[in-house]
């Protein structure tokens, strides 16, 4: 069964999403964030990030050593605060490089497309 | 809905609960104690916005939106390998269905027949047949899926090294094997010299034996000629193969074309009347031409098959997904 254009549109863009959620994470963890500041940090820029995406993924990249964590209770209740290990790093600035030459490609191409577009319809 | 005091903490760790009883045990109460307290932030934070106090409802949207618990505790996991990788997932289907379709073919009739379920009366059987073969040929999935996960265990532990891609098989499928195909030349033309001679041979034999394998004279002045007529081309086709070294579409249409007439000849030899003069030899000799006849077809079959574009042109597509032609 053909999947219909609304929840095919939804998909991709939710894969497209998907794909820079880890930069866009990383990217605000060089000082200490617990879970729901750091939803608000990326959501005050315009990335909004669902909480049950977010929170699991600070698991598992603290699993994977990219992240490090300790519990504070110093201003308020308990949280558990992550932050960039030595191997985030390093993974921060090779994934921005990435990003940075995907980003510069796609831009091209999409550019390239909407030259065609507008002389097409001239 | 109505709001009790406490209710949405409660509701809130009940559902924590539910995710975190599906994650391993020794990270299940740092997540919980973690996603607790981040759900009842979120919770007072939407309160605020909404200049009300939290209640159940609000925690009930909270954590809906937040995800199903099967969903968001499966996130927790690193991304794992599947049971059955997508690439697998056909062929396990097949082998799955063709396994219970041979053990449910051969035991129902077996079964209702009453060989499978003696002293069963006739309107039982197919209940006995249900109860024992039936549901019991499902262990053929379950040994498949165990197999899969075994094989899963081994390479995690074992990882395959990871190597350059190599064909399988040969690519060029015309080249013919030269020495296999001499043996074949050799062992056909004593085939022949053995079928020229087989009245003198069997005569030479003591005498049970040369009468249990004498010839039925109708089959030896109708039939058995035209086996030399199929041998010769067969020779021939032989003798160019070897000459040429590999095959043409002339040669493979002859092959098959031979094949087919393999079948039609020992099929006449078969219906057409006694080929042994004695009844054992002569019925031994007919089973071994329908196993012959059974081969020979499952070899055009596969040779058909060999034979087709493994990549076919698609048929090219009408309607609206069509590329419009530009204007310009």
């Amino acid at each position: 069964m053909a999947e219909r254009p609304d929840d095919a549109s939804a998909k991709l863009e939710q894969e497209l999403r998907r794909g820079v959620i880890v930069l866009a994470a990383l990217s605000q963890l060089r000082s200490a964030q617990y879970g729901y500041s750091l939803r608000q940090a990326l959501a005050e820029r315009g990335l909004a990030i669902e909480e049950g995406t977010l929170y699991p993924l600070l698991r598992r990249l603290e699993a994977q050593g990219v992240l490090a964590s300790e519990w504070r209770i110093a201003d308020g209740p308990p949280r558990r605060y992550y932050t960039l290990s030595a191997q985030g790093e390093e993974l921060l600035v090779s994934l921005t490089q990435s990003w940075r030459n995907l980003a510069g490609i796609v831009d091209g191409l999409i550019g390239e497309d909407q030259v065609k577009k507008r002389k097409a319809s001239q | 809905m109505t709001a009790r005091a406490g209710s949405h903490d409660q509701l809130i760790e009940a559902y924590v609960l539910d995710i975190t009883r599906r994650l391993p045990r020794r990270m299940r109460n740092d997540v919980a104690f973690e996603l607790r307290a981040l759900l009842s932030e979120g919770l007072r934070d939407r309160a605020a916005d909404a200049g009300r106090l939290p209640d159940e409802a609000m925690a009930l949207d909270l954590v809906r939106e937040f995800g199903q618990p099967d969903d968001v505790a499966a996130r927790y996991h690193p991304p794992g390998e599947p049971v059955i990788p997508a690439a697998y997932t056909s062929g396990f289907a097949w082998a799955t269905a063709i396994g219970m379709a041979l053990q449910w073919g051969v035991s129902l009739p077996l079964t209702l027949s009453g060989d499978l379920a003696p002293g069963v009366p006739e309107d039982g059987r197919f209940t006995a047949w249900w109860v024992s073969y039936g549901l019991g040929a499902f262990w053929w999935p379950g040994f498949l899926v165990t197999m899969m996960l075994i094989a899963g265990g081994v390479r995690r532990i074992w990882p395959p090294k990871v190597s350059e891609w190599t064909p399988r098989t040969k690519i060029d499928r015309d080249h013919i094997n030269r020495p296999a195909m001499m043996l074949g030349l050799g062992l056909a033309l004593c085939g022949v010299a053995t079928w020229v001679c087989i009245a003198w041979i069997v005569t030479t034999f003591e005498s049970p034996f040369s009468r249990a394998l004498a010839l039925d004279p109708g089959f030896m002045a109708a039939r058995a000629p035209a086996v030399l007529l199929f041998w010769a081309s067969g020779i021939a086709l032989l003798v160019v193969l070897i000459v040429e070294g590999r095959w043409r579409s002339l040669t493979r249409k002859i092959d098959l074309t031979s094949k087919v007439a393999a079948c039609v000849l020992f099929l006449w030899f078969v219906m057409g009347g006694r080929i042994f003069v004695t009844d054992a030899a002569d019925e031994m000799t007919k089973v071994f031409l329908v196993l012959f006849i059974v081969m020979i077809a499952c070899e055009i079959s596969f040779s058909v098959w060999r034979q087709r574009a493994r990549i076919r042109q698609p048929q090219p597509q009408t309607g609206p997904t069509q590329t419009q032609p530009q204007r310009g």
